[in-house]
């Protein structure tokens, strides 16, 4: 039992750690003028931020962190979408226009993409 | 009309008295093991995998069909999830009061279900999910999860409570379609 709590606080240091580097990596950038990357956790049936504004250009990264499988889908029409996003699987897409999108698996799941002015 | 809209009443007090009384009487009395909550919920999804398959099996329309395969899929991912991790804490589910009420509610449902056909069966179906994931959203809650003790369960529960909320509002949803 000792054993494995020490194996969970390993593995939840590791993914704080990771988790981290990226937020690292990504606040390195907010100097640059080039093309940012951007993160939206799906957890707990939501998206989060529910709202993320970017610039023009910017790369957004949908993880799955829930315990079922999402997806991510312009809204209404799924003029664009990802694939079914098992737990833990990760949708990448470089955003040219604001949209509001959804979970086409879960409808009542609703967020938005943002271009900055 | 009339009568549809009375039965379906009848159908959500009824999924709601199965759930909440016994709940709320077990409360009053004797809060239930976390061996006995394994079983609960492990019962609680699979009653919603057996409404999605009958769905899959009766149902021609689309997204009647899209439904049940969403809870087909996320129930039986809890199931695993709940499984998985009762053998790791070796809580053996146990059997009790609340999960025979569950199952007799189930089979009272199944049967009203099963003898219906076409839109009238699609409608009783997605007001059937409405009725019993809020009844179950509500057990969970008040409930399952203060009666808890082992803190990895708990939270497994908590974490679910959002997925059964959403549930909800899908069916509410797709009943609103019929
Ligand atoms: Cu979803």
């Amino acid at each position: 039992m000792k054993k494995f709590i020490q194996i969970v606080a390993v593995c939840f240091s590791v993914c704080l750690i990771l988790a981290g580097c990226d937020n690292g990596s990504s606040s390195s950038t907010v100097e640059s003028t080039g093309p940012q990357r951007d993160t939206v956790i799906i957890k707990l049936m939501a998206f989060t931020p529910d709202t993320l504004t970017v610039n023009k250009g910017d790369t957004v990264v949908w993880i799955n962190q829930d315990i079922v499988a999402h997806d991510v889908s312009h809204f209404p029409d799924r003029a664009w979408h990802s694939d079914t996003l098992n737990p833990q699987n990760v949708f990448v897409k470089v955003i040219d226009d604001s949209s509001s999108y959804f979970c086409s698996i879960h409808p009542t799941m609703r967020a938005t993409v943002l271009l900055k002015k | 009309m009339k009568r549809m809209r009375k039965s379906m009443n009848w159908l959500a007090v009824t999924v709601a008295l199965i759930l909440f009384v016994p709940a709320a009487k077990a409360q009053s009395q004797n809060p239930l093991s976390d061996p006995e909550i394994a079983s609960v919920a492990v019962t609680a999804n699979q009653i919603d995998v057996d409404y999605g398959q009958l769905a899959l099996k009766k149902s021609h329309n689309a997204d009647i069909r899209k439904f049940a395969e969403t809870m087909i899929s996320d129930h039986k991912n809890i199931i695993q999830q709940a499984t998985a991790l009762a053998q790791r804490l070796h809580v053996t589910p146990k059997t009790n009061a609340m999960t025979q009420s569950l199952l007799n509610g189930e089979t009272a449902t199944m049967k009203t279900l099963k003898a219906k056909s076409g839109t009238a069966f699609d409608k009783a179906y997605a007001q059937n999910e409405a009725a019993y994931h809020e009844a179950v959203v509500g057990a969970v809650k008040t409930k399952l999860i203060p009666e808890t003790q082992n803190a990895e369960l708990k939270g497994l529960l908590q974490s679910v409570v959002p997925l059964l909320e959403h549930h909800t509002m899908m069916a509410k949803e797709l009943a609103s379609k019929f």
